[in-house]
Parts: C-alpha cells; sequence; structure tokens
C-alpha cells in the first residue's frame, strides 16, 4: 500500500530525512518511532502529498505522490500532529464540511458523518463548538476527520498525545479496529503502544530508518527484577539451574536483576525458589522505556556507521 | 467547481459565525449612508441655486453627484477590504489548518476560487446596502437605469480589485495583522499616487543643452512613469464609469488587474512546493 524508495528532503543543506526506504503492505499497522526531529513528520507529509520530496519516491494505494497527487489525497486520511482544526465551526459541520471536500455526495455525507461519529465517540459532542472542547475530544475530531470517506490507508501523526489514560485506550482500541479494512502508518513517542497496537516498527533517527522489526524482536532483551530472602550464594546456585536465565547480578542486598531470553520464564524462576523453601518477596518483569531502546539501537546503528 | 464552493461556503460562514463579517457590513453600511445622504443634500442645495456654487446651470447629476459618490464607496473599501482578506489564508497558515486543506483533494486553484469567492460574497452584501441606496436615487430622480447599474459594476470591480491584493497578501503572510497592514499600505499608496498623478506636470523636465537623445530618453521614460501612476491607482479607472461612460478598457483594467494578483496567489500557495 505504501512504497517508499530512497526518500530524501532537505531544507538547504540539512536533510530531514535522508534515504529513506520503507514498505507497507495492506493491512498493516506501522509504528513510526523516533525521537523529536528525527523526521517522522516530513516524512508523513511526502506521503500525504503536502509538500514534495526532494528525491526519491513515493507511491501510497499504488499512486505517485508527486505526479498524481490527488489520487493520493483521496486514498489517505491523515490526522497532522497538530491536529488543525477550524475552531469557530461545530463539530458536526466541521465533518460535514471534511465529507464536502473528500468528494462525497450529499446524501453519502450524513452518513459517513454519523459513522465516523460514532466510532471515534463524538455523537454527544456534534453540536459542540470545537473551540469548546478538550484537548481529548479535538484530537477524536481529528481522527474523525481521518476516517470519513474510509480511505484505505491512514496516516497519524502522534494520536495519543494529549489524551487522558482512558482515552488513549479507548483511541488504541480505536485504531487496532482500524486495521481490518485500512492500512495505518502512525507516529508515536511511546514505546508501549507501538507493542500494543502494532506489528511492525520503522525506527527513525537523524532522518533515517536505523531499525525496522517487530516490537517484540526490538525489545529482545528482557529483564527479571527479583527479590528474594537468604543467602545470595543460595540464590544464584538455585537460579543457574533455571533455563533461560543467562546471568543474575544482586544490585542490592536481596535485590537480583536477572537476564532471562524470555520474560515468560518468571513461573519457573519462582517455582524453583520456593520449591528450595526460599521465600520470594518480588518479581517483575522489566519494562524497558523508549529511552533505552533508542540508545540501544542509536548506539547500535553509530557502532555500524562507524 | 463544487469543491470551490465547499471552500467558499465554509469561508463565508465563518465571516458570519465570528463577528467580523457584521462588524464589516455594519461599518460599510454606516460610511457608505452617511456619505450617501450628505453628497445627495448637498446635490440638492447645490442645484437649488447653482450660481452660489460657481455652477452656470444645474450640475450635472453623474458627474457631480453618482460618479464621487461611487468612487467614495469603492474607496472605503480601501479601509474595509484588508479586513476580509487578511484571514481568508493568513489565518489558515496560522492555525495549521492549511496542512489539512492541502492534504484533502483540491486543487490548489480551487482552494484560491473558493477563497476569493467568498471575499466577493461579501462585496456582494456590501454592492446590496449600495444598490438599496442607489434605489433611493432611482425613485426620487430622473436617471438611466443603465446608469445606475454601469455604477454598481464599478463599485463591485474596485471591491474586487481591491480584494484580489488582499488575497494574495494574506497568501504570503502566515499572521493576519501584518497581512492587514501591509494589505492597507498598498491600498493607500495607490490611494496616494492618483494624487500624485495629478500634481505630475506634462512635460518631462529635461535640462536645457543636454544631446538629444538624452531628451528623448528623459521624455519617454518620464511619459511612461507618469501614465502609470496615473493609470495605475484602482480608483483611476472608476470615476468614468461611475458615470455611465463605459470604456472597455477600464473593464478590462479591473479584470486583470484580479487575474494577475490571482495568478500571483496560485504561484505563492504552490510556491510550499520548493520552499523550505
Amino acid at each position: 500500500m505504501i512504497e517508499v524508495e530512497g526518500l530524501t528532503k532537505s531544507y538547504g543543506a540539512f536533510h530531514a530525512i535522508n534515504g529513506v526506504s520503507f514498505k507497507i503492505d495492506k493491512g498493516e499497522i506501522v509504528g513510526f518511532l523516533g525521537p523529536n526531529g528525527a523526521g517522522k513528520t516530513t516524512t508523513m507529509r511526502v506521503l500525504t502529498a503536502y509538500h514534495p520530496a526532494t528525491s526519491g519516491s513515493a507511491r501510497v494505494a499504488g499512486f505517485d505522490v508527486h505526479t498524481h497527487p490527488l489520487e493520493v489525497k483521496r486514498n489517505v486520511g491523515y490526522l497532522p500532529e497538530s491536529v488543525p482544526l477550524y475552531l469557530e465551526m461545530q463539530v458536526r459541520k466541521y465533518l460535514r464540511y471534511v465529507a464536502n471536500i473528500k468528494g462525497l455526495s450529499k446524501t453519502e455525507r450524513n452518513h459517513e458523518v454519523d459513522r465516523v461519529m460514532e466510532r471515534t465517540g463524538l455523537e454527544d459532542m456534534a453540536g459542540r463548538i470545537i473551540r469548546n472542547l478538550s484537548k481529548g475530544y479535538r484530537q477524536r475530531v481529528g481522527l474523525a476527520q481521518a476516517l470519513i470517506g474510509s480511505p484505505p490507508v491512514l496516516v497519524l501523526d502522534e494520536p495519543t498525545v494529549g489524551l487522558d489514560p482512558k482515552q488513549i485506550v479507548s483511541i488504541r482500541q480505536t485504531i487496532k479496529d482500524l486495521a481490518h479494512d485500512h492500512t495505518v502508518l502512525l507516529s508515536t513517542h511511546i514505546l508501549p503502544e507501538v507493542s500494543m497496537i502494532c506489528r511492525r516498527v520503522l525506527i527513525l533517527h537523524r532522518g533515517r530508518i536505523v531499525a525496522e522489526d517487530t516490537p517484540e524482536n526490538l525489545d529482545s532483551q528482557h529483564t527479571l527484577l527479583l527479590q528474594a530472602e537468604g543467602s545470595s550464594e543460595r540464590v544464584r546456585e538455585l537460579l543457574s539451574l533455571v533455563d533461560g536465565v543467562t546471568g543474575v547480578q544482586e544490585t542490592s542486598s536481596g535485590h537480583y536483576t536477572l537476564n532471562v531470553t524470555d520474560d515468560t520464564i518468571s513461573g519457573q524462576v519462582s517455582k524453583a525458589l520456593a520449591g528450595a523453601g526460599m521465600t520470594l518477596t518480588g518479581l517483575t518483569a522489566q519494562q524497558r522505556s523508549l529511552e533505552d531502546l533508542f540508545i540501544d539501537v542509536i548506539s547500535r546503528d553509530e557502532g555500524n556507521a562507524a | 467547481m463544487r469543491n470551490s464552493w465547499a471552500v467558499c461556503k465554509r469561508e463565508f460562514e465563518s465571516l458570519f459565525s465570528t463577528p467580523v463579517g457584521y462588524v464589516v457590513l455594519g461599518t460599510f453600511a454606516l460610511i457608505s449612508g452617511l456619505s450617501f445622504t450628505a453628497s445627495f443634500l448637498f446635490y440638492g442645495v447645490m442645484s437649488a441655486s447653482p450660481s452660489t456654487y460657481d455652477f452656470p446651470a444645474v450640475p450635472n447629476f453623474e458627474e457631480t453627484f453618482l460618479s464621487p459618490y461611487l468612487v467614495y464607496s469603492g474607496m472605503i473599501m480601501l479601509f474595509i477590504a484588508p479586513l476580509i482578506t487578511m484571514r481568508l489564508l493568513a489565518e489558515e497558515k496560522n492555525q495549521g489548518t492549511i496542512e489539512m486543506l492541502l492534504t484533502h483533494p483540491l486543487r490548489d486553484r480551487e482552494i484560491i476560487a473558493g477563497k476569493y469567492g467568498a471575499a466577493l460574497l461579501m462585496l456582494t452584501l456590501m454592492m446590496v446596502t449600495v444598490m438599496l441606496n442607489l434605489g433611493i436615487v432611482y425613485y426620487f430622480v430622473d436617471v438611466e437605469p443603465a446608469v445606475l447599474i454601469f455604477g454598481l459594476a464599478t463599485f463591485f470591480l474596485m471591491g474586487a480589485a481591491f480584494l484580489s491584493l488582499g488575497l494574495f497578501v494574506s497568501s504570503v503572510c502566515s499572521n493576519q495583522i501584518t497581512a492587514a497592514t501591509v494589505t492597507f499600505g498598498l491600498f493607500f499608496l495607490s490611494f496616494i499616487m492618483s494624487y500624485y498623478a495629478e500634481e505630475m506636470p506634462e512635460t518631462a523636465p529635461a535640462p536645457e543643452g543636454w544631446p538629444d537623445s538624452a531628451k528623448t530618453f528623459i521624455a519617454h521614460t518620464y511619459d511612461l512613469v507618469r501614465s502609470v501612476v496615473a493609470e495605475l491607482p484602482v480608483d483611476a479607472h472608476a470615476k468614468d464609469m461611475a458615470q455611465g461612460i463605459l470604456q472597455p478598457y477600464d473593464i478590462v483594467y479591473y479584470i486583470l488587474f484580479s487575474a494577475f494578483f490571482l495568478f500571483l496567489t496560485f504561484r505563492s500557495l504552490e510556491s510550499r512546493k520548493w520552499r523550505g
């Protein structure tokens, strides 16, 4: 659905993106991950035919963004990062306007607006002026705008920024549901979000794709945090018998960090210790933060480049 | 066409979902109504005793009342047009909604046509207030209806020219205040130019004793500058037309003026493709 080949966008001597290539198949949800200024928004703007690339090519839904921008725009629903809305308009009127400029006929428009409002939970806000809506609801109006007309490709730039936790959960679910009949490219800062929604992740750094994989594989370093009473020699001895534990460090008295091949062996760890009569006071899988992952991937990348 | 209408309708509605539309229309109706009343009454006084005002006979109605009033109404647009046009594209840029507009299946020319169309609709509403005034004239004075219609057309063409320039400035700026100020500045420059044109002597002030070729060069250059100064201002082509004297070049002037700035607007919107 999306094919990007050697895409470069330069502003003078500065390359916002530099030789980016990737491919997204129909029905995939792909996450775009990267620190600020990595080139996520720039890439998305090229894909939505907002501005052209300096070099390279991009095809969306079979159309080249440079030679057939109108066809591309017809096939893409785009939620920009800043969620631009006409603040003085009512939600329903705004969505009807969007349906209108997307080329929907008068009879389709009402139906389509009802459909997207239901999908994004905006039914109760139909008559409200957008200016008076909270950030979360504005975000939903933006998402509803992208969904109008059921475009086969959705490009969502940070769709969950500024939402409260409950809204984040519901928007994530909405996006996940969309995957049945849409191809979704979304950008985010939040690592768990990627692993929750996306099947594949592209990591951008300084305008280049530095990693491309499934969230599970990217997050391949698994760590268990263990708290146990008793002598550390005994703990180490018992743990060495458990399959999949590759290393044990005692960070402070009674606190251990375990390098494991898989998070799911925590059951075996607890069984091994409890079976030997040890008291286990805590055992959790450590969540790696996005920063850790970035540092990991980026340092790997810079190591390669050197 | 359909897309342009959608953009136009939204723009026009937003003028009236904020106070802008009402304020603009109200201010215009007030000033043009006052000036109409004042000049109509004064014309009445003048025609009652022409000799007091140095007229040999009853002064010509079209020349003494109608044309000045219509040109004056058009000149009110000088102050009002920046208020209409400043938001057209500058606000979209400021709010970021331009990104939404440009990623929907709209052609640039459809966006521009829609925006300009909304401004012209606003102008039409103003024209209606002028029309009401002229209706009173038609009721009380024996005047050719064609003259009044040309008069309205003059007002509309003047306004359309102002609006096209304003739209272009709005497309270059991303701040409404900047857009309004620059637009007003350019309008005012054009206004001042028409005064200079009257002050400029007819012949070139080439010094004696210069070679003939230099004199000819200066004479031609001076003629060119003088005619540009005289012909370029937006109100320069209105005076005759507002009296019912129809000259094709006056109409062509207004159409070309608007077309030129719409073209520049198009180029300016397109510049996002190669600018950083």
